[in-house]
């Protein structure tokens, strides 16, 4: 199988697990009661006219006296042409609340992935380069720390010291900062430190431990050898083969921080990004939303994985994709 | 060291080892039976002849005739069905991963020589055991706690506030600050919720989830992961697409909508949690047996006219053995920091006193009284770490060959 052909069966995948997930959110919404429908009820009943009726009409208006396999293939055409309604609580179509969202939560999300890509792997073969000499010691031990504090907690703390004891960075996230502002980077910093500590650590011990491999192989003793500069050598040596192995895991370590703690570090630090909408979207029983911003969550997930693995297949040009 | 007589061929009891293929159990399946049997009886007991609104063990009592003993016991507990699941739980670790290691001292010796060589992971595992007892123990002597305004805000010990701050000091009060107490050696909420008592009762939630998901994710992946393997051909394919999938899917995301359908439990957290993990184990499982299978001792295994079973209950799972821990032990952090998440954002069990629960109420009060969100944080913060320095100095002594592949 070439490359082009595993690039489309990769793809056609990613398409298949969408359309799984979707499936299973659709089962999951169908077999629940409906709070809108059991409102109808009760007012209905409150207004001394039959609840069952009411119940009927009220599933009439919605659609959902169909058979169960047109509401699916309802269900799935509007889900794919984004047509994913309105949200009550937000007085707005779902999709314009999801892009409003989303430019929030992209304002930190991209210095974020920026600065993760960057540091994690540069100290990370730094620390393989000094490996076991104090530094690596102090290396491994920020990355232990990274990973175990809970984000949310260690953005408390920062808050209480940084915000409200010293002082040097607002409290209270202003949305109507301009984007490239020094204010914004103030009321950013903070956030965007929690998440780079908490997702550096793994990046940091996966290139620690991958570069190691490359620091005594031959070519490297070749290229000293030859009198390459020490700098050069661990750039073009170390540092190339070490980002392989390391695209693998990057991405699934990034997306699972993304998924998991956009919602508590927005709901800290009070930005109204994607994370706040879904939690908001919850506590306001606003199904709609509900559904579109898990919507996105999962094509963020899916998409992810999938650019992924064809990095991966680009990279390195080895693997053979007949096994896969 | 008195090292045990090799086993001669001349010597060996052939009539052993026939009875050993037949239906015979070891000691520590009877064990094990031994110790489910009055915990499944006690279950139907309370599935089916305890009321809704009555407690188990008081109507036991009273159905045993033995009210008044039970009285001055103090059993007056009222198992939920996860307490059942967590105490089966229990056993299986005990009889499956701790008697075994006292059946083979030559082995544990080792383990521990390993072990005992990365500090950090001693003083994990030192921790770790507290938040077990303390987990397993804490709650049977110590009430749950309950709100209390008036006993609200106080300090904990070692430490002075401002009187301005607290309705009712419980201390000494000098120079208009108020001293915290040995009666609440960590402080109390502003419900006047004793904070150590909290922790106490949040570690029994932590070592449910740690415990239950990792038994639940242990055997749907073990048994996925040998069947795939051992199946082969499309049956293989399938199971493994199928895994792909599981792995792919956003947990997280998932529970959200579960919860906001059906609304969640504990229970359900550690139901989705643990139905949607597997897929690493499982993955993991099927190229560890694979590998497994192309060795010579399972050949031999194999002509000696071994059944497929017991090739897989005798010799590929207990190889993999090691690796599933060290992986397992890896995932359990994940749980309990996901779990925090929640009870934070106020979308956990709220029935339950649990640390991220905690921290949350603390927020509003940082400024003035941060004991409320830093003592929780730091036991959920030693508890993760714990965790994964456990899995690292497992990962170590266990299997020292896979060290390279499984930091990956």
């Amino acid at each position: 199988m070439g490359l082009g052909k595993y690039i489309t069966a990769r793809v056609a995948w990613a398409g298949i697990v969408s359309l799984v997930i979707v499936t299973i959110a659709f089962i999951l919404m169908h077999f629940a009661p409906n709070p809108a429908i059991q409102q109808a009820a009760t007012d209905a009943a409150l207004q001394g006219n039959d609840p069952q009726e009411a119940i009927e009409r009220a599933e009439e208006l919605r659609g959902l006296d169909r058979p169960i396999h047109v509401q699916y293939l309802d269900f799935l055409q509007n889900v794919y042409t984004l047509n994913w309604g309105w949200s009550e609580y937000r007085s707005q179509p779902v999709p314009q609340a999801l892009l409003e969202g989303l430019y929030y939560s992209a304002q930190y999300s991209v210095p974020w992935t920026i600065l993760t890509l960057l540091i994690g792997p540069l100290v990370g073969v730094y620390s393989a380069i000094n490996m076991y000499s104090w530094k690596d010691h102090l290396a491994t031990g920020f990355a232990f720390f990274g990973f175990a504090i809970p984000n949310f907690f260690f953005g408390i703390i920062l808050l209480l010291v940084f915000a409200i004891w010293l002082g040097w960075v607002p409290v209270i996230y202003n949305p109507d900062v301009a984007v490239f502002s020094l204010e914004n980077i103030r009321q950013l910093i903070l956030p965007v430190f929690v998440l780079v500590t908490g997702s550096i650590g793994g990046i940091m011990r996966v290139s620690r431990n991958e570069s190691a491999e490359f620091l005594n192989a031959d070519f490297m003793k070749t290229a000293k050898a030859k009198g390459v500069s020490p700098m050069r050598a661990y750039a073009y040596h170390v540092m190339r083969p070490t980002m392989v192995p390391l695209s693998t895991t990057v991405v699934g370590q990034l997306l699972a921080i993304f998924l998991g703690s956009s919602v508590l570090v927005e709901v800290v630090f009070g930005i109204p990004g994607l994370g706040r909408l879904t939690f908001n979207a919850l506590i306001n029983q606003d199904t709609n939303l509900v559904l579109g911003s898990l919507l996105v969550f999962t094509f963020i997930g899916v998409v992810g994985n999938l650019i992924e693995d064809l990095v991966f297949t680009i990279l390195d040009p080895r693997i053979s994709y007949d096994d896969r | 060291m008195a090292t045990k007589k090799p086993d001669r061929f001349d010597q060996v009891d052939w009539d052993e080892f026939t009875d050993s293929t037949g239906l015979s159990i070891s000691i520590n399946t009877k064990l094990m039976l031994v110790a489910a049997l009055p915990l499944v009886a006690l279950y139907l007991f309370d599935r089916f002849r305890v009321g809704e609104r009555e407690k188990t063990f008081p109507k036991l009592g009273e159905d045993l005739g033995l009210s008044g003993l039970f009285e001055t016991l103090g059993l007056d507990y009222n198992p939920s069905n996860l307490d059942y699941l967590f105490i089966f739980t229990i056993f299986v670790f005990l009889i499956y991963l701790v008697l075994p290691l006292y059946q083979n001292p030559r082995m544990t010796k080792y383990y521990w020589s390993e072990f005992k060589r990365n500090r950090p992971a001693v003083v994990s595992l030192v921790w770790l055991g507290i938040v077990f007892v303390g987990g397993l123990l804490g709650p049977l002597f110590i009430k749950r706690p309950e709100q209390d305004i008036l006993r609200g805000h106080q300090p904990p010990a070692f430490y002075h506030i401002s009187e301005n701050h607290v309705p009712r000091c419980l201390g000494e009060v000098s120079n208009g600050r108020c001293h915290g107490t040995w009666a609440h050696p960590l402080g109390t909420t502003q419900g006047g919720k004793d904070i150590l008592d909290v922790i106490i009762h949040g570690m029994t939630i932590s070592m449910k989830i740690a415990f239950i998901t990792t038994l639940i994710v242990a055997t749907i992946g073990i048994t996925f992961g040998t069947v795939s393997a051992f199946s082969g051909g499309w049956v293989d394919e399938i199971m493994m697409r199928f895994t792909d999938i599981v792995i792919s899917f956003p947990t997280f995301i998932l529970f959200l909508l579960v919860l906001y359908i059906y609304g969640a439990t504990l229970g359900m957290f550690i139901f989705v949690f643990a139905i949607f993990s597997w897929g690493g184990t499982a993955r993991y499982v099927r190229s560890k047996a694979l590998s497994v299978t192309e060795e010579e001792f399972i050949k031999a295994t194999n002509i000696s006219g071994a059944s497929k079973y017991r090739i897989i209950r005798k010799h590929v799972v207990p190889n993999t053995a090691s690796s599933i821990i060290t992986q397992l032990t890896l995932l359990i952090p994940g749980f309990i920091l996901f779990e925090a998440q929640l009870a934070f954002l106020g979308l956990g069990d709220s029935e339950l006193p649990s640390w991220g629960q905690l921290i949350a109420s603390g927020r509003s009060d940082l400024s003035f009284a941060p004991w409320i969100v830093l003592a929780p944080g730091f036991v959920l913060f030693l508890t993760i770490l714990a965790f994964n320095f456990l899995g690292d100095a497992l990962l170590d002594a266990l299997n020292p060959q896979a060290e390279a592949e499984a930091d990956k």
